[in-house]
């Protein structure tokens, strides 16, 4: 039955195997389609315009191509570096201006290696946050400072790159904390020199909408073009790695490993304590449990699987007789035919079903026939009163 | 050497030190503290042996009704003991409640009742008492195990004692003591006395009513004094269970031989009552008892303990070595009961041979305990396996229809019933024997 529902469904999805082929080749098509796709997005990812904040290849409003180019039209050799490892093989010399823009990735290890090579006063760090400042072991407060955005804010101090030259960003970051040198706006200013490290609030200033606002762009200029080369670090996610993330140990509070030792311990005690027995256990042999009936059912299974109906229709006859013979009030010599003949009497059944249904030599051709020769006697001996 | 519950505890404890010095080493410090105090505490701990434990046997109890037995713990040392004493029995003695916590001054006694409710025939053993005293800071404690030996004897349960006033009562009929008065065979003369009104007109001794102003009538009694010997039959086909009517389908029946035993002393009850003599020999391969009880008093008590430990065996019976074991409990006529299932193979190969030799002499009765699963199986037909279960079922009825005829034949008087109804169908059977003087 269902190997045939299954059958009838094939046919039914596969018409013809000309239309399975075409649309096998359809299928193979798509796939391939999809393949070339990725492939190509991937090739021509590679060159794409990049898309970060104050990203020194982005076009775009908040991107910084406009001063990289400018910079690098001036004759300064702008670099840029997007990898701990290539920051390592770029600044070797020492004598370049290092900028870094988006410095949440800046590493624990990168920074060391930073404060590390670069030479005083050509470490420039753009709008850092806490990690970033204390990554790079500065202790400034850093805030939003909104009443400093939006308008033109004087230089205020007496550092030589900007001097007399006013700012105007958006959205400003203000630093604060004891410095050399701090300009526009005082605590929290925008520009902050700290251990020769220049920190800038306002980095906004780099972006390619704002640079030309106010005196922005000879801010930038003259704070990036102090020598012939700049190494323009975009940090990136890989570069954080070992232990420039806070590890699970450091969160911890200490006490937690030998607490952990100590209640195993407890625990070890509470299995021993738990599993010592009061005395051994009280054990006794039991006589097996047989069922009188046992050796009957399994004589019941033996037919069964050898199938002998005969002798089964054979014993059911026998025993249905024997019963209806002392209902009846037979004697025991009665002749098959006199038994038939009082039997069908007294059911008032014809003869002839009587006969055949009490027939010594007919034997049941399948196993629903012996159940309904069973059945039958059964209904054949509750139909006879005496 | 056992722990309590509070060594855990005291090295949880531990938790305040390792928070206050974070060290990895202290943990492992505070475990040698906790150590070193247990130590201390074993070594103060009084030693089990020290307790001096006696036992109150609980005697004899019928399957299934409760008991108790006692130990009597007296602390023989020269400190105060507290401890945990476990009284283990075999399972089937059904010890619940065996715990007992006991604190004993120098020289106190403590009687610790168990109570035990058997689940099994046979004589039921202690297994051991396991005593655990406790030091005095309650961390760690000694523990030794002893054997104080103990059996409670369980007996069957004689349920068919229910059954013996109703027969008592046909008996007292059978006897003249009774307003109506049988004539028969079975009878022997007991008495004359006046004629009332009511009386059989066939029983005035016209005799003696002429020597007397008033007619006489005879009273009769029923004979007295003869023998009955029952036979259990405690081989391999008395241990198929069987059926009951009370029976829970997880519950497995009672074994044919618990039930043979129900008969057997409602049977000796009985026959002791009216008189007769009752000898019981129970075997299989060989003779496992055999106990006269002529004049005992309360038969049926002496009857549950002698087959009290009786149990099945995988064996054949040897029945002409239980025939012997009958004739040698005297020559004179008994009634004899063979206890025994009907099994055609067991009856026909080891009962048939040495039944003429009982017959010749005996009147025999067998009395086996029908399974009712047979007649259930022989009318459920509605599966094909059903069906060929029917067909084995009518087929082994059939033949144990055979084999009782058979038996009729060689003179045996058989008696096929269910569990609960042997007994009292026995117990007829033989009221009726009594009545007709066929003892």
């Amino acid at each position: 039955m269902s190997a045939t529902t299954t059958a009838t469904a094939r046919s039914a999805a596969a018409p013809s195997p000309r239309g399975r082929r075409g649309r096998r080749f359809g299928t193979l098509l798509i796939v391939a389609g999809l393949v070339s796709a990725v492939v190509v997005a991937l090739a021509v990812g590679g060159d794409a315009p990049r898309t970060g904040f104050l990203d020194p290849d982005n076009p775009d409003p908040a991107g910084a191509q406009a001063v990289a180019r400018v910079l690098s039209d001036d004759g300064i050799e702008v670099q840029v570096v997007r990898s701990a490892a290539a920051l390592r093989a770029a600044s070797s010399d020492g004598d370049a201006t290092v900028l870094v823009t988006s410095p949440e990735h800046l590493g624990r290890s990168t920074a060391r290696h930073l404060l590390a090579e670069a030479a005083p006063g050509t470490l420039v760090i753009a709008q850092p946050d806490l990690l970033a400042l204390d990554a790079l072991d500065l202790d400034l407060d850093t805030s939003y400072a909104p009443e400093l955005g939006g308008s033109p804010v004087e230089a205020d101090c007496d550092l030589p790159q900007v001097v007399g030259l006013r700012l105007e960003v958006d959205r400003p970051t203000g630093y604060s904390g004891r410095s050399e040198q701090s300009c526009f706006g005082a605590d929290p200013s925008l520009l902050v020199v700290r251990d020769g490290i220049t920190v800038l609030g306002a980095s906004e200033l780099l972006s390619n909408d704002q640079i030309v606002r106010a005196d922005n762009a000879a801010i930038a200029l003259r704070i990036l073009g102090q020598r012939d080369r700049l190494v323009w670090y975009v940090p990136s996610i890989e570069d954080l790695q070992g232990d420039d993330a806070a590890t699970l140990g450091s969160l911890l509070p200490p006490w937690l490993g030998p607490g952990v030792v100590l209640v195993l311990i407890a625990l070890v005690a509470l299995v021993l304590w738990r599993a010592r027995r009061l005395g051994p256990l009280a054990t006794e042999n039991l006589p097996v449990v047989v069922r009188a009936a046992e050796t009957t059912h399994s004589q019941g299974r033996l037919y069964r699987r050898a199938g002998d109906r005969e002798h089964a229709a054979a014993a059911l006859r026998r025993a249905t007789r024997r019963r209806l013979t002392t209902r009846l009030r037979l004697g025991r010599e009665t002749t098959h035919g006199t038994f038939v003949l009082a039997v069908a009497a007294a059911t008032g059944r014809a003869e002839r079903d009587v006969a055949a249904l009490l027939a010594h030599d007919s034997t049941p051709e399948t196993d629903a026939d012996l159940v309904s020769l069973a059945d039958a006697l059964h209904t054949l001996e509750k139909e006879v009163h005496p | 050497m056992a722990i309590t519950g509070r060594l855990p505890l005291l090295l949880l404890a531990g938790l305040v030190p390792v928070v206050l010095v974070a060290r990895g080493s202290t943990p492992w410090l505070w475990l040698l503290v906790v150590l070193a105090l247990s130590g201390l505490d074993w070594l103060a701990a009084p030693a089990p042996r020290t307790l001096e434990i006696a036992r109150r046997s609980p005697g004899a109890t019928r399957l299934g009704t409760p008991a108790t037995t006692t130990l009597l713990v007296t602390n023989a040392g020269r400190r105060p003991v507290r401890a945990l004493v476990r009284d283990a029995w075999q399972p089937t003695a059904g010890a619940s409640g065996n715990r007992h916590r006991v604190r004993l001054a120098v020289g106190a006694q403590i009687a610790c009742a168990t109570p035990l409710l058997p689940r099994r025939r046979g004589d039921l053993r202690a297994v051991g008492v396991t005593v655990r005293t406790r030091g005095p800071l309650g961390l760690v404690c000694r523990q030794q195990t002893r054997d104080v030996p103990g059996t409670v004897r369980s007996l069957p349960p004689f349920e068919s004692r229910k059954h013996l006033p109703s027969r008592l009562a046909r008996l007292r009929e059978l006897d003249g003591r009774a307003a109506v008065r049988v004539r028969g065979e079975g009878t022997e003369f007991d008495s004359l006395r006046e004629y009332v009104q009511g009386d059989d007109v066939r029983s005035i001794d016209w005799r003696a009513s002429a020597r007397s102003r008033s007619v006489v009538v005879r009273t009769w009694q029923p004979e007295r004094d003869r023998r009955v010997v029952l036979v259990l039959d405690t081989s391999r086909t008395s241990a198929g269970r069987v059926a009951t009517s009370g029976m829970q389908d997880d519950v497995d029946g009672v074994p044919r031989l618990d039930s043979a035993m129900d008969a057997a002393l409602l049977l000796g009850a009985l026959a002791a009552r009216a008189g007769d003599r009752v000898d019981l020999v129970a075997g299989d391969r060989r003779i496992r008892s055999q106990v006269r009880l002529h004049a005992a008093r309360d038969i049926a008590a002496r009857m549950q303990d002698a087959m009290s430990t009786l149990e099945p065996v995988i064996a054949e019976a040897d029945w002409s070595a239980l025939a012997g074991a009958v004739q040698a409990l005297g020559r004179r006529r008994a009634l004899v009961v063979l206890l025994t299932p009907l099994e055609p193979t067991a009856v026909e190969e080891s009962l048939l041979p040495v039944l003429p030799a009982l017959t010749r002499y005996h009147r025999v009765v067998l009395a086996s305990v029908r399974d009712p699963e047979l007649e259930r199986l022989a009318g459920v037909r509605d599966t094909i396996d059903d069906v060929y279960a029917a067909a084995a079922a009518e087929q082994a009825l059939a033949r144990r229809r055979h084999t009782a005829d058979m038996l009729a034949a060689l003179g045996v008087d058989v008696v096929d019933a269910d569990a609960e109804s042997l007994p009292p169908a026995l117990a007829d059977h033989y009221l009726t024997l009594k009545a007709r003087g066929l003892l």
